[in-house]
C-alpha cells in the first residue's frame, strides 16, 4: 500500500511540475527575439553556461537518485567506513578543482572579457555614428540629439517628446546617460541591454539595432512610486523616416507631454537638461 | 561558576544561559519568518490578482485603499519581506538559534565566553525588532526603497515620505550592534573554551560555519554600520554623502560610494548566511549516511577559502553601474574562482552519501534537498557573476530565483532540518516525523516550482519589483506561468502552517526523545535532557573526530562518541 502511495506521489508530483510551463506555452527557456548587432555574443555566454550547469547539475542529480536506491539503509546493509583522505582522494579533488578553473572559469571569463573589452566597451566613432542623450527622471524618459551641430548643449539641440526614442536602423548609436533624481536603469530586453543611470555620474553605452520596430523599454532599477509605469518606446526606423522625425521635432518642443516637464519645472532645470559629450566615447 | 536555582525572570527571559538565549532566538525568528512570509504571500497576490483587495486582512492593514494594494503599499512590502527574512528570520533562527544553542554543546563549553554579553546581544536584537515592526504602524508605512535602500531613493530627494526609512536605518544599526556583539561572542568562544583534546580539526563542521561566519560578522557587519549611519545624516541632518544629480543642492555626494559600501558589505553577508548552512548540511550528511564526512580538511580549507573570498567580490553586484571593464574582470575572476571551493565541498557531499547506509529520517530529507537546491542556487550564480550575461539577467526575476534558491530555499531548508534535528536536545521530544515528511515534500515542490519559473520567466526578460508586469507587452505572455507561481506561492506558505502546527504541538505532547535519537557522535548528544546551566558535569575530553561512524573495528553500534577512544588498529 505504503509503495503504491510513493508511485502516486511522485507521479503526481511530475505532472504539477511540468503543468506550469505547459500551461503558459514555455516549454523551453525562452529569450526575447533579439533585434542588436551585438545580442547574440550575450546569448551565447548564456548558452555555453546552460551547457556547463546542465553537465554539472545533472551530474548532481544523477549521484543523489542512484545513492538514494543503492545505499538506502536496509537490513543486512553497512556503511563503508571511509573518511576520504587518502592520496587518490587528494588527486582527485584537486584535478576536480583545475577542471573547474580551466573548462569553466578561464572560458566564460575570457568569452566575456573579450566581448566587454573589444565590443561593448568599444565605442564606435566616426561620421555615421548617432549619439543620443538620456535623463531618466521619475517617472519616465528624456531623450534629447544633437541636431544639425553634431554638439550637445547647444541652441540646435532636439528634445524629443517624452518617452519616445527614435533610432535609424543599422546604425551604431552611442548613448550617454545621466539621471535627474534617483537610480534608473535604461533596459530594452529585446537588445539585451541594461544600463545604470547614477546621479552624478555619466554612464556611457552603446547599440545597434537590426530590425524595424517598435520595441519597449523599461526602468529596471526600483525608482519610487511609478517604477513599473516608467515605460518608453524605442521605435527602430529606417534613416529617411528617423530624418523625418527628428527634423519634424524642431528645436522648440511643444508636444503635450513636455508642458507638463515644463510645469514641473519651474526653475527651467528639466527644459535645459543635457551635457558637453563626454570625451571618453567620441 | 556557580548555578543556583533562578527566578522566573533570570530563568526565562533575561537569562545568560546559552540554551535559552538559543530558544528566545528560536521563537523570535520564527515569528519573523511568519510575518516575512505572509508579505511575500501579499506580494504573489498582488501578481495575480491586481487591484483586487487582499483577502482577510486587507481592509484591517490598509483602510485607506480599501484593501487594496498601491503601488507604494507593494514597494513597502517587498522592502520588509527582504529586509525582515534576511536580518530578522534567517539570521535569528541559525546564528541566533543554532549558533547560540549548538556551537558551546559541540565544543564541550559550559557557556559562550561572555554570557552577559550574549543576553545583551538578543535583547538590542529584540529592540531593533520591534523598532523594525513599528515602522509598519507609521500612517505613511514602512520604506519602501528595496532591502538595498540605494541612495538617492533613500533619501528626502527620493519622493518617499514619512519616517520609514529613518526607522528602517534605526532597526538595521541596533541589528548590527546585536549582531557584532554576538560575533564576538562567537569568536571568542570558539577560540577559547574548546574542551581539552578538541582541535581545530575535530570541531564539528556545524561550528566552523558558524564559526567562519561570524569572522565575516565581526568583520563587516561594522562597515553597513557605518555606512547606514551616514544615511541617516543623510535623511535627518540634510547632508550630501550620498547625493547627486540636478536634484542636488550641492554636488557633493556620490551614490556609487553607499553602493560599494552596502555591497562590501552585502556580499560576505550572503556567505555569512551560508555558511551554517554547509556546516549543518555536511554534519547531517554524515550522520545520517552513516559515515564520517568524506574530506573533513577539504571541506573546511574550500570553506576558509570561500571566507577568505566573499569580501572580494561585492563589485559583481554593480556590473552595469557603469564600471570600468578592467574592474569588472578582475570582479568577475574573483567570482568564478569561488566556483572551485564549492564544488570541492560539494564533491565531498556525494562522497559522503557514497557508499553510505542512507537513512531517511525527516533532517536528512531536508539536508539532502539542500544539495539539491543549493546545486541550482550556485550554479545559476554563474551567469550573474559573467558580467556580459549579467548585461541582461540584472535585476531581472532570474536574479529573484536564484538567491531565493541560495538564501531562501537553501537556508530555510536547513533551518528545518536543524529544528527537526535538535528538537529533541532543545525540548526533550520528538517532532512528528509524518507529519515533517508532509511538510518536507509538499515544502521541497512547491518551492522548487516557484523559484525555478522564477527563474524562466526573469530568462524570458522580466525585470523584478514590478507592481503590474502586464504593463510590458513582452512580459504578457508570462502572465500565465507567473499566476502559476503565485498558486504555488499560496501552497509553500500553507504547508508552514503544518510545520507551526507540529512544532508546537510536539512541544508539549511530542514523544519523549531518549537522550541520542538520531545516533550522532557530536558532544551534545552526551547529555541528558534537560541539560541544566553549565551544561557538562565534570571535565569533558575530546579523543576522536566528530564523525566517527560505521568503524569498522568497533562492534556493537556503528557510532563512536567524541568522548570515546578510536579502536586500536
Amino acid at each position: 500500500m505504503a509503495r503504491y502511495l510513493k508511485i502516486i506521489f511522485i507521479s503526481a508530483a511530475a505532472a504539477v511540475f511540468l503543468m506550469g510551463p505547459a500551461h503558459a506555452g514555455i516549454w523551453y527557456l525562452p529569450f526575447p527575439e533579439d533585434i542588436s548587432l551585438n545580442g547574440w555574443r550575450i546569448d551565447r555566454v548564456i548558452k555555453y553556461i546552460d551547457v556547463v550547469i546542465t553537465i554539472a547539475f545533472g551530474l548532481v542529480l544523477a549521484a543523489l537518485i542512484y545513492f538514494i536506491f543503492r545505499y538506502r539503509a536496509r537490513p543486512g546493509h553497512r556503511a563503508v567506513y571511509d573518511r576520504g583522505d587518502r592520496p587518490v582522494n587528494i588527486l582527485a579533488t584537486v584535478c576536480l578543482g583545475l577542471l573547474v578553473f580551466f573548462s569553466i572559469d578561464l572560458v566564460i571569463e575570457k568569452m566575456s572579457f573579450h566581448d566587454l573589452k573589444e565590443v561593448f566597451w568599444n565605442f564606435p566613432r566616426g561620421a555615421n555614428v548617432l549619439k543620443v542623450e538620456i535623463m531618466p527622471q521619475q517617472f519616465a524618459w528624456n531623450f534629447r540629439y544633437a541636431g544639425g551641430d553634431g554638439e550637445f548643449s547647444t541652441e540646435d539641440d532636439i528634445v524629443a517628446p517624452l518617452n519616445q526614442m527614435h533610432v535609424p536602423v543599422d546604425t551604431p548609436v552611442v548613448v550617454q546617460m545621466a539621471p535627474y533624481d534617483v537610480v534608473h536603469a535604461f533596459y530594452v530586453a529585446n537588445l539585451r541591454i541594461k544600463q545604470d543611470a547614477v546621479p552624478g555620474t555619466v554612464t556611457t553605452f552603446w547599440f545597434q539595432a537590426t530590425k524595424k520596430g517598435v520595441y519597449e523599454i523599461a526602468c529596471s532599477a526600483l525608482c519610487g512610486i511609478g517604477h513599473t509605469n516608467m515605460r518608453g518606446f524605442l521605435t527602430v526606423e529606417s534613416r529617411e523616416d528617423f530624418q523625418r522625425w527628428l527634423a519634424g521635432l524642431g528645436t522648440e518642443t511643444s508636444s503635450e507631454e513636455d508642458v507638463w516637464a515644463a510645469e514641473e519645472t519651474a526653475g527651467g532645470i528639466l527644459t535645459k537638461w543635457g551635457w558637453k559629450w563626454q570625451a571618453k566615447s567620441q | 561558576m556557580s548555578h543556583q536555582q533562578q527566578s522566573f525572570w533570570t530563568k526565562y527571559i533575561f537569562s545568560t544561559d546559552h540554551k535559552t538565549i538559543g530558544k528566545q532566538y528560536l521563537f523570535f525568528g520564527l515569528f519573523f519568518l511568519l510575518w516575512g512570509g505572509l508579505q511575500a504571500m501579499v506580494i504573489r497576490w498582488q501578481q495575480i490578482y491586481i487591484g483586487v483587495e487582499v483577502p482577510l486582512v486587507g481592509k484591517l492593514i490598509w483602510p485607506d485603499s480599501g484593501g487594496i494594494l498601491t503601488p507604494d503599499i507593494y514597494n513597502q512590502l517587498i522592502t520588509m519581506h527582504g529586509t525582515i527574512m534576511l536580518f530578522w528570520a534567517i539570521t535569528p533562527l541559525l546564528t541566533g538559534a543554532f549558533g547560540n544553542f549548538v556551537v558551546p554543546l559541540q565544543i564541550g563549553a559550559r557557556d559562550m565566553a561572555f554570557p552577559v554579553l550574549n543576553m545583551l546581544s538578543f535583547w538590542v536584537f529584540f529592540l531593533s525588532g520591534g523598532v523594525l515592526l513599528g515602522s509598519h504602524f507609521l500612517k505613511t508605512g514602512p520604506s519602501a526603497s528595496g532591502w538595498t535602500a540605494y541612495p538617492p531613493l533613500s533619501t528626502p530627494v527620493g519622493g518617499i515620505p514619512g519616517w520609514g526609512q529613518t526607522m528602517w536605518i534605526l532597526s538595521l544599526v541596533l541589528m548590527g550592534v546585536a549582531v557584532i556583539l554576538g560575533a564576538i561572542n562567537f569568536v571568542t568562544t570558539v577560540i577559547r573554551l574548546r574542551a581539552p583534546g578538541m582541535g581545530f580539526f575535530k570541531m564539528p563542521l556545524t561550528v566552523w560555519g558558524f564559526w567562519l561566519s561570524s569572522i565575516l560578522n565581526a568583520v563587516f557587519v561594522p562597515i553597513i554600520a557605518a555606512g547606514l549611519i551616514f544615511l541617516l545624516l543623510d535623511n535627518v541632518l540634510g547632508t550630501q554623502f550620498f547625493i547627486a544629480g540636478s536634484k542636488a543642492t550641492v554636488k557633493g555626494g556620490d551614490p556609487l560610494l553607499y553602493q560599494h559600501v552596502f555591497w562590501l558589505f552585502g556580499h560576505p553577508e550572503v556567505y555569512i548566511l551560508i555558511l551554517p548552512v554547509w556546516g549543518i548540511v555536511s554534519d547531517l550528511l554524515a550522520t545520517f549516511s552513516r559515515k564520517p564526512a568524506f574530506g573533513y580538511k577539504a571541506t573546511v580549507v574550500s570553506m576558509c577559502t570561500v571566507t577568505a573570498l566573499s569580501g572580494l567580490v561585492w563589485g559583481h553586484h554593480m556590473y552595469v553601474t557603469g564600471m570600468s571593464p578592467l574592474l569588472g574582470k578582475s570582479f568577475m575572476f574573483l567570482t568564478l574562482l569561488i566556483s572551485i571551493p564549492t564544488s570541492i565541498f560539494f564533491l565531498n557531499w556525494i562522497g559522503t552519501m557514497w557508499k553510505g547506509s542512507l537513512r531517511f529520517d525527516v533532517p536528512m530529507l531536508f539536508t539532502m534537498s539542500i544539495v539539491f537546491v543549493f546545486g541550482l542556487g550556485g550554479l545559476t550564480g554563474l551567469y550573474l557573476a559573467t558580467v556580459t550575461s549579467d548585461m541582461y539577467l540584472h535585476d531581472s526575476m532570474f536574479l529573484v530565483g536564484h538567491f531565493h534558491y541560495t538564501l531562501a530555499a537553501s537556508v530555510f531548508m536547513a533551518s528545518f532540518a536543524g529544528i527537526y534535528f535538535w528538537f529533541p536536545k532543545m525540548f526533550g521530544r520528538l517532532m512528528d516525523p509524518l507529519l515533517g515528511k508532509i511538510h518536507f515534500w509538499v515544502s521541497f515542490l512547491c518551492l522548487n516550482y516557484v523559484f525555478f519559473n522564477m527563474i524562466v520567466v526573469g530568462y524570458a526578460g522580466q525585470h523584478r519589483r514590478l507592481f503590474d508586469p502586464a504593463v510590458y507587452d513582452f512580459i504578457k505572455p508570462l502572465m500565465p506561468l507567473n499566476k502559476m507561481i503565485s498558486m504555488f506561492a499560496f501552497a509553500l506558505g500553507l504547508v508552514q502552517l503544518l510545520f507551526f502546527f507540529n512544532f508546537f504541538r510536539s512541544l508539549f505532547r511530542g514523544k519523549k526523545a531518549d537522550r541520542n535519537p538520531w545516533k550522532a557522535a557530536t558532544l551534545e548528544w552526551t547529555l541528558d535532557h534537560p541539560i541544566p546551566h553549565g551544561n557538562f558535569q565534570g571535565e569533558v575530553v575530546v579523543k576522536t573526530g566528530p564523525h566517527e561512524y560505521s568503524h569498522p573495528d568497533f562492534k556493537g553500534r556503528d557510532w563512536i562518541a567524541q568522548t570515546e577512544e578510536l579502536p586500536k588498529q
